[in-house]
């Protein structure tokens, strides 16, 4: 087709219109507003290519033409989205532009052409049709970003220095330390839609505790001196990302304790660093995804997935520690793949054989999928005991 | 009440009778005159005379009133293979000449052309009252005329030659054949000619262009004709020339055995004749509105505007000076191509069709 610049921007709206129409709908399922964000993006980026670059260079593009302009938008919007610190998650947004793509591709070989004999002769344009769905996808934009503006939660800024706890987030915001506060005492969030970022923490008995609440991030935060959990959460879905727990005070602390969620969405602990702890990462009963966390010198289990929990744990690394690296217990199914478990050693004084040094070990019941691992210089590789069962996959 | 003729019963004429009965005209409403009853017989004996296998037009190559679903997709469907989108996809897939005519053959049946068709030799169409009257047929508000081809062109040299004949017309090959002229007719030729064990002489007098289509593509659509519709007689006149010189697509399946029988000695490019047993003539059709007595009588007895060899037309295919909101006299094939360079093809038939269905839902009389 030799698109007009004009047949290419009202193609690609109504197009657009489809998959703005399907964010939306996404967007109020999910109680999300990132579905809208990346279509925003998405319609950004095509706008913007279309009149910049494609009707340009291509005076005729042939069908196979798409797909490689596709992937050329499909990696800006994301790139973008990161960029912008759209809190989309990567598999559900690449599923969103793939499926808006195939609809976009369907309406313009298959759909356009029905309703409209003449769209091929006139270059794509699609006469007061195409007018209306301009004016319809600008006012659903700026609908959208109308009430995006006006229900977007309040961002509290913390001066540098310290502030005394405990603080307790009760309403949807962001409170952003910019990596210069520190909160003495604990941060408690009850709310949905709260955002903790950049701020360090010296902990009470917790440093984060979060109850009851859903779509809570917790970016960049530092825990030192907690005597409990480093970070606790009970009966929510919270994202971490980037942690950095240490310095417990006491022998028996947690680093991070995500429990009693199975009803919620998947938590996710990504890219944190958890050292000098009893147990590094612990899961009770909870759906949750561990991945990219490097945990070292503890003294119980470096990742623990336990009681009837679900979750992958992933491409993390546990050295330096003692007992076990990565353990799934108690009926709770794992998916354990690409983590490195390096110097694990058997705990002295124990008589318990699980307590040997594994890397890896599968216990009571559980069942875990096994693949990509590196395990070198442990007591044990992998141990299964009670019951459980050990899959091995591409290994 | 028929109030819309088409005049011409080929391909253009087909194409425009399918179009006004998708646009919700009436069989009763469309008369169609024309000398043959099957709209693909002109066209079907040229393909069979060059012993065409494949059409150079691609998936929206057809009569259908709307491009989807196109032939690749048809093909796709009844051969349950997704082999057809993949050409079409990268534009690779032309239609067999025996799936395109049995396309036509259904779409015949399916639209009634078979009622509506009138076995009639139109020799004048005038300007009357409320509308124009087709000879003793009586007066219809809106005409399409699509007379085709004005005859096969012979270089004046070679008229009285007993070894010439046209590549349009039923031939044989002889041991030694000379093909005047560089388009898709001459390219068969070559192939065909060689595949029969002669040797082959190219007559031509310039290189042929290589493209897929007739024309350039962005000339299919409003991106290169809005441009093309601004231009003055002049320079639209010289663009029309330039593109409407001899051409043929690209590929291996052309090159290779010309490449490999020059290899061999037996193609050869020569600028003028020998002494061949056979010369085939390659040389296309007559050009210009002088050549079709119809529009030369339309053209001097009312003074049409015209340039050149072509008759001045509006960008929708009418004679402007013909056409109002009450009548219209529009062009359809070879003839519109003042208005749409590629108007020979089915998408120029397609485009002077729709704009001519849009002339008569628009009538205030209808």
């Amino acid at each position: 087709m030799s698109y007009t610049l004009r047949g290419r921007i009202e193609s690609r709206l109504l197009g657009a219109l489809v998959a703005l129409v399907g964010a939306a709908v996404l967007g109020v399922a999910l109680d999300r507003w990132w579905p809208l964000v990346l279509a925003g993006l998405m319609v950004g980026v095509g706008l913007l290519l279309d009149a910049a670059v494609y009707h340009r260079l291509l005076p005729y593009q042939p069908a196979w033409v798409a797909v490689p302009l596709g992937a050329v938008e499909l990696g800006a919007v994301m790139g973008l989205a990161i960029a912008l610190d759209v809190d989309a998650p990567v598999r559900p947004a690449v599923a969103l532009f793939v499926g808006t793509w195939l609809v976009a591709q369907l309406l313009v070989h298959a759909g356009f052409p029905l309703l409209r004999p003449t769209y091929g002769e006139d270059g794509g344009e699609l006469g007061r049709l195409g007018t209306a769905v301009t004016a319809c996808c600008a006012a659903f934009l700026a609908f959208a970003g109308g009430i995006a503006w006006g229900t977007r939660p309040p961002t509290v800024h913390l001066g540098a220095g310290f502030h005394r706890g405990p603080i307790v987030l009760d309403h949807a915001q962001t409170l952003d330390g910019d990596g210069k506060a520190v909160i003495q005492g604990t941060v408690r969030i009850t709310a949905d839609h709260v955002i903790l970022r950049d701020v360090t923490i010296l902990a009470g008995e917790n440093g984060v505790e979060v109850e009851n609440a859903e779509h809570v991030l917790l970016d960049h935060v530092r825990v030192r001196g907690a005597s409990a959990d480093g970070i606790h959460v009970r009966q929510a879905q919270v994202s971490i990302r980037d942690c950095d727990i240490r310095e417990p005070r006491g022998p028996n602390v947690e680093g991070i304790d995500i429990s009693f969620a199975m009803d919620r969405p998947p938590s996710t602990v990504d890219g944190c660093t958890v050292e000098g702890v009893q147990d590094g990462i612990v899961t009770h009963t909870t759906n949750v995804h561990v991945e990219d966390n490097v945990v070292r010198g503890t003294t119980g289990t470096g990742i623990a997935v336990t009681e009837m929990s679900m979750g992958s744990v992933d491409d993390n690394r546990v050295e330096d520690a003692v007992g076990i690296g990565i353990f799934c217990t108690d009926y709770s199914e794992c998916a354990i793949e690409r983590n490195t478990v390096i110097g694990m050693r058997p705990e002295l004084g124990s008589s318990g054989t699980m307590r040997a040094g594994f890397g890896i070990v599968v216990h009571y019941g559980a069942k875990a999928e096994v693949g990509e691992n590196i395990l070198a210089g442990n007591g044990r590789r992998i141990g299964t005991f009670s019951n459980a069962f050990v899959r091995t996959i591409r290994d | 009440m028929e109030r819309c003729a088409i005049v011409g019963s080929g391909l253009a004429g087909f194409t425009a009778y399918v179009t006004l009965r998708a646009g919700g005209l009436a069989q009763g409403e469309i008369a169609v005159f024309g000398t043959d009853e099957d709209p693909a017989a002109a066209w079907r004996r040229r393909a069979a005379s060059i012993r065409q296998p494949r059409m150079r037009s691609e998936s929206d190559g057809h009569c259908y009133a709307a491009s989807f679903p196109g032939l690749a997709v048809r093909e796709a469907v009844r051969r349950r293979s997704p082999l057809p989108l993949l050409w079409t996809a990268i534009d690779r897939y032309n239609p067999t000449v025996d799936d395109f005519l049995g396309h036509v053959k259904e779409l015949r049946a399916e639209t009634g052309w078979d009622e509506s068709f009138r076995h009639a030799r139109i020799g004048a169409i005038r300007p009357a009252d409320d509308g124009f009257d087709v000879g003793r047929h009586g007066c219809f508000r809106h005409v399409l005329l699509a007379p085709g081809h004005p005859g096969l062109a012979v270089p004046e040299e070679l008229g009285a030659d007993p070894r010439v004949v046209h590549a349009y017309e039923p031939h044989e090959y002889a041991g030694r054949v000379v093909v005047v002229g560089a388009g898709m007719a001459a390219a068969h030729e070559w192939l065909n000619a060689l595949a029969a064990g002669a040797e082959v002489v190219s007559v031509r007098r310039r290189e042929p262009a290589r493209r897929p289509l007739n024309v350039p593509r962005p000339m299919f659509t409003r991106r290169g004709l809005t441009a093309y519709h601004r231009t003055g007689n002049k320079e639209r006149a010289e663009l029309l020339r330039s593109w409407l010189a001899p051409s043929y697509p690209p590929g291996r399946r052309w090159d290779v055995p010309l490449e490999q029988a020059a290899r061999e000695g037996r193609f050869s490019v020569a600028e003028r004749l020998n002494g061949a047993d056979r010369v085939i003539c390659a040389t296309g059709f007559r050009r210009g509105f002088r050549h079709d007595p119809l529009l030369s009588r339309l053209v001097d007895e009312n003074g049409l505007d015209t340039h050149d060899r072509w008759i001045v037309l509006d960008e929708n295919c009418a004679v402007p000076s013909l056409t109002d909101a009450a009548r219209t006299l529009s062009l359809a094939g070879v003839p519109a191509q003042w208005a749409f360079p590629a108007a020979d093809t089915l998408a120029g038939a397609k485009y002077a069709a729709r704009r001519f269905l849009r002339a008569v839902r628009a009538c205030p009389t209808r």
